[in-house]
């Protein structure tokens, strides 16, 4: 990896890691656990939107690594570790999909599927079936803020990175 | 990239899947399960069930304390009616932010403890075989 490259996801991955302090500072929206804006999310879709899903998948999986470290415990790991890594492979498809267009349905459904991944970790970790009543909520809010983050993502991509970027935007 | 285009066939379809999904949950949570005569709380353990309480049959409101692994504990109180945990040693503490249950729609989970609450209703006689009225 060229150092410049190396460098520019580093900042990525300090700029969703600060996002990521912000959000968890905030006082939990409903208490119900894994529902919360997901806002670090805004970095990944634009990452995927530029970069390859092998380099996206790097800053996510050290954001989330170095975020256990700084706030969570270790089982907070899994339950990142999981939706984050579902949600990016359902993310990558759906932007795929979607030939990068419409970033806040690929939003919606990374949002879906982050929550749906620690759900099932949920269940094989507390081996509950009850946890499974969370699944409405979840997928609710799974969509609404996936959604935000989305729309966040694609104005951000249109209107703020050019002046930022650098000559990494100017290929796509 | 500002010229408005028609949707292409894969958003309509993930879009159509999604509010699809968005409602199905939304009816979930609208309209609860069937009337119930009261409920059954059930405090599970790493999946084990330790304690089944009949809600119903509560007269006077008391409190037990759950001990998980690594001594994080979880202080539940139980009233008539509803149950709830009122004070844990977890950073988060979102199983006490939960507050109160008397229906059988949302558990009070603990993760850190594993320690899940789940109501469960009785069946009345409606919900059996035998029908309200035959006529004939």
């Amino acid at each position: 990896m060229k150092p410049k490259k190396l460098t520019t996801l580093a900042l990525y991955v300090t700029l969703s890691l600060a996002i990521y302090a912000a959000e968890s500072a905030l006082p939990p929206l409903v208490p119900i656990p894994g529902i919360k804006p997901g806002l670090s999310n805004i970095i990944t879709l634009i990452l995927l939107r530029h970069y390859s899903f092998r380099e996206t998948a790097l800053v996510l999986t050290a954001r989330i690594l170095l975020s256990t470290l700084l706030f969570g415990r270790l089982l907070s790991l899994f339950y990142s570790l999981a939706g984050g890594l579902f949600s990016l492979l359902a993310m990558f498809f759906t932007g795929r999909l979607l030939q990068q267009k419409a970033v806040f349905l690929t939003g919606a459904m990374g949002g879906l599927t982050h929550n749906l991944g620690q759900l099932l970790v949920a269940f094989f970790l507390t081996a509950t079936p009850g946890v499974l009543s969370y699944l409405p909520f979840l997928v609710l809010s799974g969509i609404l803020t996936g959604l935000f983050t989305g729309f966040t993502a694609a104005f951000a991509d249109k209107y703020l990175l050019p002046h930022i970027g650098g000559d990494d935007f100017s290929s796509s | 990239m500002n010229t408005r285009k028609r949707p292409t066939t894969a958003a309509v379809i993930i879009g159509a899947l999604l509010l699809l999904l968005f409602t199905a949950s939304l009816l979930t949570l609208l309209f609860p399960q069937s009337r119930t005569d009261g409920f059954t709380a059930d405090v599970f353990q790493n999946g084990e069930l330790i304690e089944s309480i009949p809600l119903d049959k509560v007269r006077e409101p008391y409190t037990f304390t759950v001990t998980g692994e690594g001594g994080c504990t979880n202080e539940i109180e139980v009233r008539p009616g509803s149950i709830g945990i009122i004070s844990a040693d977890c950073p988060d503490r979102l199983c006490v932010h939960q507050g109160f249950i008397s229906d059988s729609r949302l558990p009070v989970t603990c993760l850190p403890n594993r320690v899940v609450i789940l109501l469960r209703g009785n069946l009345t006689d409606a919900d059996s075989v035998t029908p309200d009225i035959i006529t004939y």
